[in-house]
Parts: structure tokens; C-alpha cells; sequence
């Protein structure tokens, strides 16, 4: 008897579950539909090739932010870290003439100065995250501005091609960022879901005290991911600085709510509702199906963060509603 | 007496894919203290959900003095007098002890909230129910478990509008003395007519408070019980069981061995003081002490959770430096902790990764997570410990307290470590699973582990262990072996009165007679 009632209780869940939990592939499929309809050259491919090359810095920043989220914080500071990233190899190219790769190691090694910091604040001072990495946005800009005498941007015309490259050349035909961010996102796909790092993390982010009491070395775990995380975002820097020839000053906020709100949709996409590489990783894509789609219909700028908050704020009801469902 | 002033009729509540009322019904009296009890998952919670107003019946009925309830939402259920005391504390920690009592039901005066008067009444309550000095100013987050219990009784009592009190697991979290304090009020509140039903594990409870008792297994009331005596135990567990109940306690066959884990002059400065213990391998030793004795504070300590002022703790015959958690999981010392939910297990983390947290390196290669050995781990130690449901996707949080327990004694056994330290091994945890937890331990110790064994139930404490060091105040104030040692003299020398006397306090303890 039990059986029976389980079985028909599982029978309406599915009928309701079903349309929900594929609500946002759903929500896609609509905007593709539109967009095509709207403007046949969306569904070009060389236009298809434009979202994806336009999602690869975000993303990139979007993975850091997704290891954070992990951990069970949030890290404000994933712009300065990439600002660092770009200024550190800019005037190291710059001022000093060290080889592109050197000058990218040094831009990773400048944007880990930010993970650093918030590591201090989080685990030594025992500051909140979100408030840390508030601080450290704020000294961060602040830093920049001096360092730049206002924010003016540093250009350097004469980069050299192989770092130009970074955002402009190609690995046998694919544009050389998609393959970096394809890379990194692979990473930490294979890190953070497929390791027993990852699920570490996930457990200390989900429940702390238990993760300390089951033996877990929290602190160091946390200070890696700090360290990591803005070490990834600073690679994002590189290829916005290689891409425009200059280093620009705050330009790494532009991507910090977008970030946010991608680990965010790719959690509530999550079964569990837990932050996840491949939610993050199709978030970005849609989050930039969407620019572009504007972009093409010729709509304002400002249109396109309006839709953006809708479609936020829709997925997470509709996760809310899933879960409910189950 | 007039009729029943709660009755609740053949309630029928079903989830997705468990009934978990079956045709439940439950009748209490006015001035009646009906005890409430039955195995985890029997359908206790949720038939007072039901009641709450928080989940709504399939079918059944309610009635509140011959008044059928029919909108029951917790609004309503709360204007009609019903009043809840959660096992949960639901207490904001930064606010003051008259704030969290008059939280959603401020007193106001002619110039806005009446602080003084409200004060004035929350201090007035706690003297003349409860009958303690809690100091009203004080912030919840800086009073003992047991205070914040009080607290939130007095929070539920203090409007004099209270026509039912449900408690459900009271004194869980509390030491004897506190319990007594509890009760006193209890029955205070029964003097004055109020009906109460009593959620409880512990059956020694329920013998000693209840009228009557209600007993449930598997979403139904399968027994009621008119007359209470202390001998009714025995024949409560049996109606919750539906079977006969064996000995509570293991037959022992662990022998003690050398020495394994020795502590020296351990302090923490503030809590507890020149702390001298020896565990030997194949031995359960017990700490026994009030809330406030240190006895948390110094398990905290022998765990890396605290940091000791001075003294030393060898391992083995090798100083063992413990500066977090991770030290001592590394030499083979794993503690099982009181705040299972909290500390223990990653609630929204499946049985599989429970299980294997804590030795994930050896169901993976090159850090690769291998998940078909670590299933096939966690499917043994199911089966080796019998945790219900047996599937090892099961959501930490959705288990019973007694399964949950089981998990993070599988995550130590999945490590071989040579300490246990189990703090309130079986807090809220149903008879059924108590008697397969203490066999677990019993099991451990007689392969050589050493085991600690820190409780508030001086029956488990007996008749679990070895030795027993009893604290009072930070320090051990005494060391006696079990052969022989009765509840009432363990509970006198805890609450102190074997210092003084040989008068006991009273007992409280598992035991089945």
C-alpha cells in the first residue's frame, strides 16, 4: 500500500517537476527563437562565434567567482584582481621590456596580491567575506587611481604580437581566448566537481563547523581558493589588456555583477542548488545571448542589465519553485 | 473533569512517498501532562506539525474544548492558546533575554515599548515559574543552553493565555539540575489547569511527569496509558517497539590494555583545570558533569576545538600538539560531537559523502575522486551499521537523529581510529538505534580502540563504561569504577551533594526499569 502511494505521489511530482527543472533550457530556446526571428543574422555563425568570444573573459571571471561561492562566500574584489592581472603585465612590458610571459606571469603573480589580502582579512581577522572583499575593492580602486594619477589608462602600442595574441590570434582556428577559458573552465570543472579538493570545498562552504570537525583543513583550503581565485580572474585581465593594447583602470567591475549573477543562475540550476562549473559555464553563455541579442536588435545598453535582473530573478523563483515541487 | 481539551482523530498525513500519520488520534485533559512517545519517524514531529499548523492533515480531525478547529494556521492555533516549546531554540543571540521573551508580543506603554515594564514582568516569571535568576539584561548568546530553554518557556508562557503547552524534547540539551527546574515549572503549570503534551525520549521522564502516555509507531497510536508507575517503562518501550526489548546495554567483552591516551595538568584557563586522565586501549571511560562543569569545554579541548592554556596530552607515549581539528583526525582521534546537526554531520551532503569526508585520499587516485569505490565504501559501512534508508544518495538532513549519529560514527570507522571521543552519543536519538549505537561502541572497544564516552545520562554512563570521572566546576572531582555504582550515587556526586552527603538528586537515565 505504502508502494501505491509513493508511486502516484511520484507520478504528480514528475508531471510538475518536469516543465520546471527544464524551465530555463526552455527560457533559452525562447530567446534563441526571438532573437533569430528579430534578426536572422544572429543564428550566423560568425555571430555565434562572436557570443562565444565575448563570453570567454566573463566566464573566466565567473569561474573565480564560482570557486568563492563554493567556499561559502562571495569575493567583490574578482575586477580588482583582473585590474591587477592587466596593469601588473602592462607596465612590466612597459617600463621594464620583460618577454610576454614573463610579463603574463608577473599579472598573475599581481592579481594573487588581491587573493592574498582577502585571504588575511577571511581567515586571519576573521573578517565576513563579502565585507573583506569590500575592503579590498575599495583599497584596490583606490590604489589604482594613484598609480594612474586619476585612472587614466597606460597604453602600450608596441606590446608584443605573442601577448597581443592572447586576445587576438587563434589555436587552429579558434579564437585563442575561447581556447584559454576553455581551458581554465575545464580545470576547475575537473577540480571543483571531480576531486576530492572540490568536495571539500563544497563541504566547508556548505557547513563550516562540521567540515572542521570532520578533519578538513579549513583554513588552508580557504586561503588556496582566495589565492586561486584571483589568480584566474587576473588571467582575464591579461586578455582584456592584450586586447585593447593598454591597461584601463576599474575596468574589472564591469564584470563583477554579471559574475555574481552567473554562479548564481548555474547554482539554482544545480539539482542541489549548489554553485557548479557547468551551471556557471552556461549562465555566461546565456547571460551573452542576451547582450548580443540586443545588442543586434539595436536596443539601448541599459536594456540589457533590466533583462539581465529579470532573468535572475526569474531562475531563482523558478529553483525555488523546483525545489518545492520535490 | 470535563471533556478533553485537545482531541485530534484520525489524522491521515501522507508525503511523497511515506505516510507518516496512518489514522493517528490523541486525547489530552485538562491539568494533564500526556506524555507523547514512539520510535523516530513514528509520526511525534509531524502530528505536532500537524497541530502547529504547519503541515496541513490529508484527513482527521481536531478539537480544541469540543470545538472543532477547521482553518488550523499558526496564527489561529496560537490565539486559541496552543503554545509550542520547539527542540530547536529559535532565539535571536544578540538580543537581550527580555527582547527574546517579548519578541512578536512587545508591551506597549503611553510613550511606545514599555522596557521597564516588560523587564519588570520577564524577571517576575522567571523567579516565581521557573524560579531562577537568569538576569534579564543578558544576551541569549551569552547564556547556557539550559538558560536559553528557560527562556524560551517563559516566551511561550509569560501573556498567561496558554490553554495547551506542547514540549517537545525539553531537556534534551539540558544537565540534571536544569531538569529539575524544568519540571518544577511543569508542574506548576499543571497546577493551574493547563493541559500539556510532553514529546520526550527519555522514558524516565515520562514516567516521572506524565499522567498519561500516548504511544505511537508508524503513524498511528498503537497504546495509551492510564496509570503511570515507574514500571511502566518496560511495557511503553514494548508498544513502541512492537517487539520485546532486549538488554538496553552490551554484554561486555572489551578488556583494557596499556595506556593509549594520557593528558597532565590540562587547563584551559577558564574552564576547566588540571585535568589528569588516562584511556587505555580497549576501555570506554565515561565524563560525567553538569552543563557549566567544563566537561564540553575539556572533550572541545582533547579535540583541537579549544586551545589548552597548559598541560600536555600524550598519544601513544608521544606528545600529541593539537591546534585544530585536522591534528587529531591525522593521529587516529576522531571525535563524535553533541551538536550532531551542527558539527557533525554536512546536513545537505548525501550518506556517500558523509561517510567518506574525512577520508576521501583513499577512494580517490592522483586526487581524481574514484565514486564507484567511494559508493561501494559507504554501501558497507550502510549495511555494517544498518542506517536507514539504506541508499547512499540519502540527504544528511532528512534522516533520523539515530541515522545521522550512525553516519559520523561510519566516517571514524571508515578512517580506523584508534580515539573516540563521543560526546552525547545518543541525545535524541530513539531506543531502538541507543541499543545499536552502544553495541557499535562496545564492538570498538573490544578491537583495542580507546573510548571516551562524555554524557548527561548517568544510566548510559554506568552502563556503558569502564570508569567514570566526574566533573564539578573544571575540575574531576572524582574517579570511580562502574562495578556496582548506582544512578543515584553518580547523580550525587555531579550535582555535589556526595560531597556533603549521600543524598541523591534525582536520577534520570534511558534504563528500561
Amino acid at each position: 500500500m505504502a508502494d501505491s502511494v509513493a508511486g502516484s505521489e511520484q507520478a504528480t511530482g514528475t508531471r510538475w517537476t518536469l516543465p520546471v527543472r527544464y524551465g530555463f533550457l526552455v527560457l533559452i530556446a525562447a530567446f534563441v527563437v526571438f532573437f533569430a526571428t528579430m534578426n536572422p543574422v544572429f543564428l550566423h555563425g560568425g555571430n555565434l562565434m562572436n557570443i562565444v568570444e565575448g563570453s570567454a573573459i566573463l566566464l573566466i571571471v565567473a569561474l573565480g567567482m564560482t570557486l568563492i561561492v563554493s567556499t561559502g562566500g562571495i569575493d567583490l574584489s574578482v575586477g580588482i584582481a583582473l585590474d591587477f592581472g592587466a596593469a601588473f603585465a602592462v607596465v612590466a612590458m612597459k617600463e621594464f621590456g620583460v618577454d610576454w610571459y614573463t610579463a603574463a606571469l608577473i599579472g598573475i603573480a599581481g592579481g594573487s596580491l588581491v587573493g592574498l589580502l582577502n585571504a588575511g582579512l577571511v581567515v586571519g581577522l576573521k573578517v565576513s567575506p563579502f565585507l573583506a572583499t569590500l575592503g579590498t575593492f575599495f583599497i584596490g580602486s583606490s590604489v589604482q587611481r594613484i598609480f594612474t594619477n586619476g585612472g587614466g589608462p597606460i597604453s602600450h602600442r608596441r606590446m608584443p604580437q605573442e601577448y597581443r595574441d592572447l586576445a587576438v590570434g587563434d589555436i587552429f582556428g579558434i579564437p585563442t581566448e575561447v581556447v584559454i577559458a576553455g581551458v581554465i573552465c575545464l580545470i576547475y570543472f575537473v577540480v571543483l566537481e571531480r576531486s576530492i579538493i572540490g568536495r571539500r570545498v563544497h563541504a566547508l562552504g556548505m557547513q563550516r563547523s562540521a567540515a572542521n570537525v570532520a578533519g578538513l583543513k579549513v583554513n588552508r583550503y580557504l586561503i588556496a581558493c582566495f589565492i586561486v581565485a584571483s589568480m584566474t580572474c587576473a588571467v582575464g585581465g591579461l586578455i582584456a589588456s592584450a586586447n585593447i593594447r593598454m591597461f584601463t583602470p576599474l575596468s574589472g567591475f564591469a564584470y563583477l555583477l554579471d559574475a555574481i549573477a552567473a554562479v548564481f543562475i548555474g547554482a539554482a540550476l544545480h539539482p542541489r542548488g549548489r554553485p557548479n562549473v557547468p551551471g556557471t559555464l552556461v549562465a555566461v553563455l546565456f547571460l551573452s545571448v542576451v547582450t548580443n541579442g540586443l545588442n543586434l536588435m539595436g536596443l539601448n545598453f541599459n536594456t540589457k542589465d533590466a533583462l539581465s535582473g529579470i532573468i535572475l530573478v526569474s531562475v531563482l523563483a523558478l529553483a525555488v519553485a523546483q525545489r518545492k515541487l520535490r | 473533569m470535563a471533556g478533553p481539551v485537545l482531541q485530534m482523530r484520525d489524522i491521515v498525513k501522507t508525503f511523497p512517498g511515506v505516510r507518516a500519520l496512518d489514522g493517528a488520534s490523541i486525547s489530552v485533559s485538562e491539568g494533564e501532562i500526556h506524555g507523547l512517545v514512539g520510535e523516530n519517524g513514528a509520526g511525534k514531529s509531524t502530528v505536532i506539525k500537524v497541530l502547529a499548523g504547519v503541515y496541513g492533515a490529508d484527513s482527521g480531525s481536531v478539537t480544541l474544548d469540543g470545538q472543532p478547529l477547521t482553518a488550523i494556521t499558526p496564527a489561529n492555533v496560537h490565539d486559541a492558546g496552543i503554545r509550542f516549546i520547539h527542540q530547536d531554540l529559535h532565539l535571536v543571540p544578540h538580543f537581550t533575554v527580555t527582547e527574546s521573551v517579548f519578541m512578536g508580543q512587545e508591551v506597549a506603554g503611553r510613550f511606545g515599548l514599555s522596557k521597564r515594564q516588560m523587564r519588570n514582568m520577564a524577571e517576575r516569571f522567571f523567579r516565581e515559574v521557573l524560579d531562577i535568576e537568569i538576569g534579564c539584561g543578558r544576551l541569549i548568546r551569552d547564556l547556557t543552553t539550559a538558560e536559553r530553554k528557560l527562556v524560551q518557556i517563559a516566551r511561550a508562557l509569560i501573556d498567561d493565555k496558554a490553554r495547551l503547552v506542547v514540549f517537545d524534547e525539553p531537556t534534551a540539551p539540558l544537565a540534571i539540575g536544569e531538569i529539575e527546574k524544568v519540571f518544577a515549572a511543569i508542574r506548576r503549570l499543571k497546577a493551574q489547569g493547563i493541559a500539556m503534551i510532553y514529546v520526550s525520549h527519555y522514558l524516565s521522564e515520562i514516567t516521572e511527569i506524565c499522567d498519561r502516555v500516548t504511544v505511537f509507531r508508524n503513524g498511528k497510536d498503537v497504546a495509551v496509558f492510564d496509570k503511570i508507575s515507574d514500571d511502566s517503562a518496560e511495557d511503553i518501550i514494548k508498544a513502541m517497539v512492537g517487539r520485546e526489548l532486549g538488554q538496553l546495554y552490551p554484554n561486555r567483552t572489551h578488556a583494557a590494555g596499556e595506556p593509549l591516551l594520557s593528558v597532565r595538568g590540562l587547563s584551559d584557563g577558564n574552564r576547566f583545570f588540571d585535568v589528569d586522565l588516562t584511556l587505555r586501549r580497549g576501555e570506554i571511560l565515561g565524563i560525567a558533569g553538569l552543563i557549566g562543569s567544563g566537561r564540553e569545554e575539556l572533550v572541545d579541548t582533547l579535540y583541537g576545538l579549544r586551545k589548552a592554556k597548559s598541560g600536555t596530552i600524550e598519544l601513544a607515549d608521544l606528545p600529541l600538539k593539537l591546534s585544530k581539528p585536522a591534528d587529531a583526525v591525522g593521529k587516529g582521534v576522531v571525535l563524535v560531537p553533541r551538536d550532531r546537526r551542527g558539527d557533525g554531520l554536512v546536513l545537505a551532503m548525501n550518506v556517500m559523502e558523509n561517510i567518506n569526508l574525512a577520508s576521501l585520499e583513499e577512494v580517490s587516485k592522483l586526487g581524481w575522486e574514484m565514486r564507484g569505490a567511494a559508493r561501494k565504501r559507504a554501501e558497507k559501512l550502510i549495511g555494517d551499521l544498518d542506517i536507514r534508508p539504506t541508499n547512499p544518495d540519502a540527504i544528511g538532513q532528512t534522516l533520523s537523529g539515530g541515522n545521522q549519529q550512525k553516519v559520523v560514527l561510519g566516517r571514524w570507522l571508515a578512517i580506523d581510529a584508534r580515539v573516540f571521543i563521543l560526546d552525547e552519543p545518543t541525545a535524541g536519538v530513539d531506543v531502538g538505534a541507543k541499543v545499536e549505537i552502544y553495541q557499535l561502541i562496545e564492538d570498538l572497544a573490544a578491537k583495542g580502540a580507546g573510548i571516551v564516552v562524555s554524557s548527561s545520562d548517568p544510566g548510559e554512563l554506568i552502563g556503558l563504561c569502564d570508569r567514570i570521572l566526574v566533573m564539578m566546576r573544571g575540575r574531576i572531582n572524582h574517579e570511580i569504577g562502574t562495578q556496582g555504582l548506582s544512578i543515584d550515587q553518580l547523580v550525587a556526586m555531579t550535582t555535589g551533594a556526595a560531597d556533603f552527603s549521600t543524598a541523591g538528586g534525582t536520577a534520570r537515565s534511558a534504563h528500561a526499569g
